[in-house]
C-alpha cells in the first residue's frame, strides 16, 4: 500500500495528473464556462437597460406629450435612446418625409411608415438576441463534452488496472476521481447557460411583444393624424 | 435622394469589460469554494495504543475503596457534642471569683475610670484633629480656588488674544480669497466673451452658408426688379431638416416669395453647426432674411 499517493486528492493535483485528452476537455469546458458567463452578464446589462428605457418611453409616450417635441428629443439623443425610441424615430421620420411629398395616398404613407418601423424593429431585436445562440450551444453540448472526458479518464484508469496482479479500489479511485471532475465542469458550464438562455429568451419575447403592439398603435395614431390633416 | 439622413441607427454594444470582470469573479469564487470549502485530504486519525491487563495489580483496590471513607468522619464528630456535656466544669469554676469581690470591683471601677478618661482624651484629641484638618482643608480650598481663578483669567486672556489673532487671520484670508475670486471671475468673463465671439463667428459662418445654399436653389421670377428682401421663419429639426417655412414679411412680389419658400424647402437639410451653443441660434426656429443679390 502506498498511502501518500492514494490520499492526496487536492483539486490541483487531480487536474494536473489527468491524462492529456481529459485535460484538453477540462480546458475547453473552462473556456466555455467563462465565455457563457461573460455573455450572461453582457445580456443582463443590455436587457436591464432595454427594459428600463422601454418603460420610460412608454410612460412618456402615453403620458400625453407632444409627438413633435418627443421626436426632436429622440433625434437629438439617439445615442442614449432605447430600442422602442429608435422604432418611434424611424417611423415618425418616414411619416414626415412621405407626408411632405404631395399626391401620395394615405395607404402608401402608412405602409411606408410601418415598413420603416419594422426594419428598425428587426435590427433592434437582432441586437438583443445576439450571443443567445452561444448560451444555448454551451447549455446543450457541454455536459456531453464533460461526459466524454469522464469516460476517457475511466477507460485509462481501468487499463492501468489490467497490468496489476492484485486489483484494489485504491488503484482506480484517483483515476475515476479526476475523470469525474470533467463531468462536474461540464455541468458547471451548462447549468448557468441554460438558465440564462431560458430567462433571456423569455425577456426578449416579452419586449418584442411590447414593441410590436407599440408599432401597431403608433401606426393607428399616425393614420388618424394624416386623415385629419387631409 | 439623400441617403445619409436615411441611414439607420445601430445601437451601441453593451458594456463588455464589466461583464468580463464579473464572469472571472464568478469563477474565482467557485474555485475558492472548491479549494477551501471541501476537504480533499482524507485524514487518518493517529493510532491509539491500548494495553490490556489480565490481572490488575493489588494496589488498585484500595484506591477504588478510598472514596467510601469520608462517611466515617461524621460518626467521629458526633461524639464531640457528647464531650461538650461535661463542659459545665468552667461554670463550676466561676463561683470562685466572689472570694475577692471588692478588689475586683475597685479594680474594675478604676479601670473603667481610666478607660473613660482615656476615651475622653482621645475624643478631645480627635475633635481637635478634626478641627485642624477642617481648617487646613479650608485653607487648601481657598488656595485652590485662587489658583483656579488665576488660571481662568489667564485662559480668558489667552482666548481673547487668540480670537484677535483669528480675526486678523480671517480678514487676511478673506481678502486673499476675494482677490482670487475676482481674478477667477475675470478669467471666466474673458473665457465667456471669447467663447461668445467664437459662437458668433460660427453662427455667422453658417448663416452665410445657408444663404448661399438657398440662393443657389432659388429660381428668380422674370418680373423681379431691384433687390427686394423677404423674411421667413423656418422651423428646423436638430438634424437640419426643414419642418415648415412661413413668410413673416413679404417682398411685395408674391411669385418671388413663393420662389424663396420653395428654395428653402429644397435646401433641406440646411448646414447646421456641430457646436451645441451655436446651434441654438438655428433650432428650433430660424428667422431668415433673403435677398436675390448679395
Amino acid at each position: 500500500m502506498n498511502p501518500e499517493l492514494s490520499q492526496d486528492l487536492s483539486l490541483l493535483h487531480l487536474v494536473l495528473n489527468a491524462s492529456l485528452p481529459v485535460q484538453i476537455v477540462m480546458a475547453l469546458l473552462l473556456g466555455a464556462s467563462l465565455m457563457s458567463w461573460w455573455f450572461i452578464f453582457i445580456k443582463m446589462f443590455a436587457l436591464k437597460r432595454a427594459l428600463r428605457m422601454t418603460d420610460r418611453f412608454e410612460r412618456e409616450f402615453w403620458g400625453g406629450g407632444d409627438i413633435n417635441a418627443m421626436y426632436q428629443r429622440v433625434a437629438a439623443e439617439r445615442e442614449d435612446a432605447g430600442e422602442m425610441e429608435h422604432i418611434f424615430e424611424a417611423g415618425f421620420r418616414e411619416f414626415m418625409k412621405l407626408r411632405r411629398q404631395t399626391g401620395l395616398s394615405l395607404n402608401v404613407i402608412i405602409d411606408g411608415t410601418r415598413r420603416a418601423m419594422r426594419a428598425t424593429y428587426q435590427r433592434e431585436l437582432d441586437g438583443l438576441e445576439s450571443h443567445l445562440s452561444f448560451l444555448a450551444t454551451v447549455g446543450s453540448v457541454s455536459p456531453y463534452v464533460g461526459l466524454f472526458g469522464t469516460v476517457w479518464g475511466i477507460m485509462i484508469a481501468f487499463m492501468g488496472l489490467s497490468s496489476v496482479a492484485q486489483a484494489t479500489l485504491a488503484q482506480v479511485a484517483p483515476g475515476i476521481a479526476e475523470a469525474l471532475i470533467a463531468t462536474a465542469m461540464g455541468l458547471f458550464a451548462a447549468i448557468p447557460a441554460v438558465v440564462g438562455y431560458n430567462r433571456y429568451t423569455h425577456d426578449i419575447d416579452r419586449l418584442a411583444n411590447r414593441m410590436e403592439s407599440f408599432m401597431e398603435e403608433f401606426s393607428n395614431i399616425l393614420q388618424r393624424q394624416a386623415t385629419k390633416a387631409v | 435622394m439623400n441617403l445619409p439622413t436615411d441611414a439607420p441607427f445601430v445601437s451601441r454594444p453593451a458594456p463588455r469589460f464589466a461583464a468580463g470582470v464579473l464572469a472571472l469573479g464568478v469563477h474565482a469564487v467557485f474555485v475558492l469554494l472548491l479549494v477551501f470549502g471541501v476537504s480533499w485530504q482524507t485524514q487518518h486519525p493517529a493510532p491509539v495504543m491500548v494495553d490490556l491487563w489480565e490481572n490488575l495489580p493489588k494496589a488498585a483496590p484500595p484506591v477504588a475503596v478510598k472514596p467510601p471513607e469520608p462517611p466515617p468522619p461524621p460518626p467521629v464528630k458526633a461524639p464531640e457534642p457528647v464531650k461538650a456535656v461535661p463542659a459545665p466544669k468552667p461554670v463550676a469554676d466561676e463561683p470562685a471569683p466572689p472570694k475577692a469581690p471588692d478588689i475586683a470591683l475597685e479594680k474594675k471601677k478604676a479601670e473603667a475610670e481610666r478607660l473613660r478618661k482615656q476615651k475622653a482624651e482621645a475624643e478631645r484629641l480627635e475633635k481637635l484633629k478634626a478641627i485642624q484638618a477642617e481648617e487646613q482643608q479650608a485653607r487648601a480650598e481657598a488656595a485652590r480656588k485662587a489658583h483656579e481663578k488665576q488660571l481662568a483669567e489667564q485662559k480668558k486672556r489667552e482666548l481673547l488674544r487668540q480670537m484677535e489673532e483669528d480675526l486678523m487671520q480671517r480678514t487676511a484670508d478673506e481678502e486673499a480669497a476675494n482677490a482670487a475670486l475676482a481674478m477667477k471671475q475675470a478669467a471666466e468673463r474673458a473665457a465667456a466673451s471669447k467663447r461668445q465671439t467664437e459662437v458668433a463667428r460660427v453662427v455667422g459662418q453658417h448663416r452665410d452658408q445657408i444663404s448661399a445654399k438657398v440662393r443657389g436653389n432659388t429660381r428668380l421670377p422674370d418680373n423681379l426688379k431691384g433687390n427686394p428682401e423677404v423674411r421667413c421663419a423656418v422651423r428646423l429639426l436638430p438634424t437640419g431638416e426643414v419642418q415648415s417655412v412661413r413668410v413673416t414679411q413679404s417682398s411685395g412680389n408674391a411669385a418671388y416669395d413663393e420662389a424663396v419658400v420653395r428654395a428653402i424647402e429644397k435646401s433641406s437639410p440646411l448646414p447646421l453647426p456641430a457646436d451645441r451653443d451655436a446651434r441654438a441660434a438655428f433650432v428650433p426656429e430660424l428667422s431668415f432674411v433673403h435677398r436675390p443679390k448679395e
